[in-house]
This record gives C-alpha cells, structure tokens and sequence, in this order.
C-alpha cells in the first residue's frame, strides 16, 4: 500500500488512541486544555468546510457558536437538563440562522463574502449584547446545573473535567466522522469544484449557490454544537463568542494548521493553545508571539503545519 | 409555431452598452446536424454563445431549445434543458484529477450532488461512466492525472469529456481548436467528426479558421460584425463572394 493510504488510516486512529489515553496521564489543567482544543478544532474544522473545501471565508462564525451556547444557557436555565436534547436545539437554531445568514451571503465572493458575514456577526452579537432581559447583556448567562447522561443505567454527571473531557471528545469524534463523510461524498466533491471554478459548475447544471447555502449551513450547523459544548464546558454563555475578534480564530487555527487538509484545522487549534500556553508563562504580550508565529507559519508553511508536513512527507507519492 | 428544429434563435441582439455587439441573429438547426458560426476576430461569435447559454441574458430576441423558449435562463437551468458548452479560453477545475472533472458533471447529471454519503469513485456505476466518456475522448488513460500536469491540448479535450458526460443534445464548442499546434487541431477535429457522427448530437460550433470548419461542417453560418452575412453549405460558402470579402477585408473580382 502507499504511504499515502498509510498516513491516512495510521494518523487518524492514532491520533484517536491517544485523545482516549491522554486525560489519563496528563493534570487536570491538561485536560481542561484538551477540552478547548477539541471544542475550537471542532469549530475550525466545520468553518474550513467553507474557508478550504468551498473557498469563502466567513467572518460571523463567531455568531453560530454563540447561538448554540445561549441556546444551551438558557434551556438548562430553564430547566432542561437532557443532553441529546440541548445538542439537537443548539444544531437546529444554529442551522435555521446559517441557512438564513447564507441565504443573503452565498451571491458574493471573496472579501465581499467576508465583509456580510462579518456585518451579519456583528448584528447578532449586538442581539446577544443589547437584548439584556434574555441574555443578561455583557454578564452573560451562567449555568449552575449541567445536564446528565443515562449511561447503561448509571447515572453520569459532567462537574468533573475528565468526565467533561469524554463528553467533549465523544461528542466531537462523532461530528467530525460526519464531516470527513460529507467532505468526501459526492457533494464534497462538487463542492470543491466550485471553489475551483463556480463558473464551470453553473455550466454543468450544478446550482452553485444552493450549493453554497447547504455548505453554509452544514458549517454553521456544527459550530453550534461547537458552542453548545463550550457552554458546557465553560459553564457560561457570553456574548464575547459572537464578537468578530472570537470570529478569526478559526481563520487564524485554519492556516496555521492548513485548510487543504480535513483536519489541519484540529492541528491549528491544538498548535495556538500550546503556543498560548507555553508563552503566557513567560510574558502577557501573549498576541505579539501569536503575531510573530502566524507570520513565521505564513511564510515558511504556506499550506500551514499539516498541510506542508504532509506534502513534504508525501513529495513524489502518487495522489 | 411547431419547428423540427432543435436549436432555434429569433431575431436575437446583444449590446455592451451602446454598442450593439451583434444584431438581429435569426437561425434554426436541426437535430443531428454539424454547424457552424465562422467569422473574424471580433465578429460576436463568443458574445453570442454567451447570450444564448446563460452566461447573460440576450438584450433582444429569443431562443427555443426544441421549442422550447429558454431565453435569459441562467445557465444551470439550459444545461437541463440539454445544451452544454465549452469555452473559447479552457474551463476546467485544474487542481482536480481528470476523473473528478468528469465525475462532477455525472454527479449533477445524476442529481446526487447533495448526497452527503459515500464516496463517487467506490460506486461501479460512476466508474464505469466516467471510463466511458474518457475513453470516447481518448483520455483513459490519464483518468488519475491531476489536470494541470497535462499538455494543452489534452485539457482541452478535459473540457470536451465534461461537456459530453452530461450527454446534451445541443453542444457548442467556441473555438474547439483555439490555441492548438496543427497536431493536435487535426486530433480535435477527427474526433469531433467522430462524435457528431456516431450520437445523433446536434453540433455547433465557432471558429474564425475556415479551412477547419470546411472540413467539420455541413451547414456554415458567417456572422460578420455582428450581423448573419450567409448561410450554406461549405460550397455555397466557399463561393460566396460578401463572405470572401468579409474575411479578405477587399473587394474580390472574379
Ligand atoms: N464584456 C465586453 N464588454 C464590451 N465589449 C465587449 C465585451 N466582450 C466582447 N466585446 C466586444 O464585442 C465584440 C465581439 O466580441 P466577441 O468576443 O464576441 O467576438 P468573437 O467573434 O468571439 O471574436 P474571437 O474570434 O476573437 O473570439 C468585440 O468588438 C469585442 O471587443
Ligand atoms: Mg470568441
């Protein structure tokens, strides 16, 4: 078999043997981390759905995770504490609000495209900001009671991190399997063709902007699961998540892992907390070090970390 | 009014502007039939696929597919309806394989391009298609090859598998053998001949070199600075002296 085919079974299942293994070993503090890992790549990976496989880059991404957090806020607040039920209504409030959002978005390219998601982000973060009597305004919304989970009989509660870090990492295994599967379905396929040429799709019969609107939307969709689980995680909905400066970190996560690779965006992710983590420990200036590494990548990763390893890896390998 | 025309343009104009690029188009082209639009550079040919396949809508006039009035559909809509284009410049998804170029056609053609599940080149069906249309293009055996890693002429016969994978009635090709070495003009030609012959595909296509389009077609139209100059056969082009004129740009004396 080729090292390609390798790579591409090898590197996932042991990239998932060691999330399984990792909260075992490592402190608390760690897992927590992981957790926020897990929970932003989740975010990345759905927006390079857009950013990589359609080739718009939205910048209101930030406003779909913060729907599924407020989404989650406010039902445990109202006294629902089903889990399957606080993911499904965050997806589904976040999926009705994208597909509306791309509704007006997808006729635009490029930074015209970047430029509305970044005035519709803006307008549901000044909801999330201004609508005091619901979302408590810049407090934000706190949440005291988790829900729990009936596993095989036994009662599971999520106040513990590692317990926290498997619902996070099961939830997020599970999306991410969905996306790899969309991405490579015959919509993910025709998807790319028209982020290489929307003209020429047009000239097949292909709907591009409807095409669009479902990438939108599908992208969206997990983005408020993403922020459902940060709510959770974080035990608080703020309005913070649907700023625009929240908005570029899945850019940001994007290229530093690589958005020509389905999961360089898990890597970004991963890449900007332990940078995160290790320079906070020597100086504040912790977006000045953010700054140098992102011009660094930029210019000596072109396809980002995982994008350029692996091509560099993989040079001379048929495709 | 009932026609057995399959491709039917009435009085058809376009203008940039104030310009009217070209004017009072009036043609009809039956099923099964090579034509094709000559005329000199800058006479309206690409303009006019343009207005008639949706990339804009016609300013004046109409056009029946069949019939049919499609007049200002956009382009996805009359590629339904069964006719597809190539482009005069190369239009194709150059970072994927050749495969995946002619997949994506089939997918549309087969509405499974919101399918979220399963991968196109595991189902044998999709395969065995894509095979097909390649080996009628004689690119089989590049099927895994990314597309910008082929020569130029090669991707121009990249484009003629997408177009032919959607198996439309109508296919016109603008300048099918622009930018080719003698070569490969000569391969392009052989195997359009060959494709109008053995479908039953009604062919149109544009070119500003004559002595390709003597050799393709059986009914020549020649537009020249926008207007329908003459209509015939190669024989009754060939002879003509308005068109002899147009393209010497000098009064011919017999
Ligand atoms: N987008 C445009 N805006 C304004 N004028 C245009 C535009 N496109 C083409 N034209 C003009 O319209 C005329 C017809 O152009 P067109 O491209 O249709 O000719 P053509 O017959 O296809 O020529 P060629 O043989 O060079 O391909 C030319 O004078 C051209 O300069
Ligand atoms: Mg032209």
């Amino acid at each position: 078999m080729a090292l390609r085919a390798h790579l591409n079974i090898a590197g996932p299942a042991v990239l998932v043997l060691v999330l399984m293994i990792a909260p075992l070993l490592v402190p608390t503090y760690w897992v927590m981390i992981l957790s926020e890992i897990l929970i932003l790549g989740l975010m990345a990976v759905s927006f390079n759905l857009l950013l990589g496989y359609s080739g718009l880059l939205s910048f209101g991404q930030g406003a779909f995770f913060g729907i599924g957090a407020y989404s989650a806020a406010l039902m445990l607040q109202a006294g629902y504490t089903n889990l399957f039920l606080i993911l499904l209504v965050g997806m589904l409030l976040a999926l009705i609000i994208a597909a509306v959002v791309g509704f007006f978005s997808v006729k635009l390219d490029e930074i015209f495209f970047a430029m509305i998601t970044l005035g519709f982000g803006m307008l549901l973060f000044s909801i999330a900001h201004n609508w005091r009597d619901v979302t408590r305004g810049s407090d934000g919304l706190p949440v005291f009671v988790l829900p729990t989970l009936n596993f095989f009989g036994a009662e599971v509660s999520f106040y513990s991190p590692i317990h926290m870090y498997y619902l996070v990492f099961s939830v997020v295994l599970v999306a991410i399997v969905l996306l790899w599967l969309i991405v490579h379905s015959p919509f993910g396929l025709v998807l790319r063709a028209t982020r290489e040429n929307k003209q020429r799709v047009s000239f097949v019969g292909g709907k591009v902007n409807l095409l669009r609107i479902v990438a939108f939307t599908i992208s969206g969709t997990f983005t408020g699961l993403a922020g459902v689980l940060f709510c959770l995680f974080n035990s608080m909905a703020t309005p913070e998540f649907m700023h625009w400066s929240f908005s570029a970190k899945p850019v940001i996560m994007s290229i530093i892992g690589g958005t020509g690779v389905f999961l360089g965006p898990l890597f970004g992710a991963a890449i900007f907390f332990f940078l995160e983590q290790i320079i906070i420990r020597f100086t504040e200036n912790w977006m000045l070090f953010l700054g140098v590494v992102l011009v660094l990548i930029v210019i000596y990763f072109p396809q980002g970390v995982l994008g350029t390893l692996k091509s560099k890896l993989l040079k001379g390998e048929p495709k | 009014m009932k026609s057995d025309a399959v491709l039917r343009i009435d009085n058809l104009g376009h203008d940039y502007g104030k310009f009217k690029v070209i004017e009072n188009i009036s043609l009809s082209i039956g099923a099964g039939k090579l034509s094709a639009l000559i005329g000199p550079n800058g006479a309206g040919k690409t303009t006019f696929y343009n207005a008639i396949s949706g990339k804009f809508p016609p300013t004046r006039g109409r056009v029946f597919l069949a019939d049919e009035d499609v007049t200002g559909l956009p382009s996805h809509r009359i590629v339904d309806k069964g006719m597809c284009r190539s482009f005069q410049i190369t239009n194709i998804f150059t970072h994927l394989t050749v495969q995946e170029n002619v997949a994506i056609p089939l997918i549309i053609q087969q509405k499974k391009h919101f399918k979220m599940f399963g991968n196109a080149f595991k189902n044998g069906e999709m395969i065995h298609k894509v095979r097909q249309v390649l080996e009628q293009v004689g690119l089989a055996d590049r099927g895994e090859q990314v597309v910008a890693n082929l020569a130029y002429g090669d991707k121009r016969l990249v484009e003629m598998a997408i177009v032919l994978a959607r198996v439309p009635r109508v296919i016109l090709l603008d300048e099918p053998t622009a930018g080719m070495n003698p070569e490969e003009t000569e391969n392009m030609i052989r195997l359009i001949k060959k494709l109008a012959s053995v479908s039953g595909t009604t062919f149109f296509i544009t070119e500003h070199d004559m002595k390709v389009v003597f050799s393709l077609a059986e009914k020549i139209y020649v537009l020249h600075q926008g207007h329908l100059l003459a209509e015939g056969t190669p024989e009754e082009i060939r002879s003509n002296t308005e068109v002899q004129e147009a393209y010497l740009g000098r009064k011919v004396h017999a």
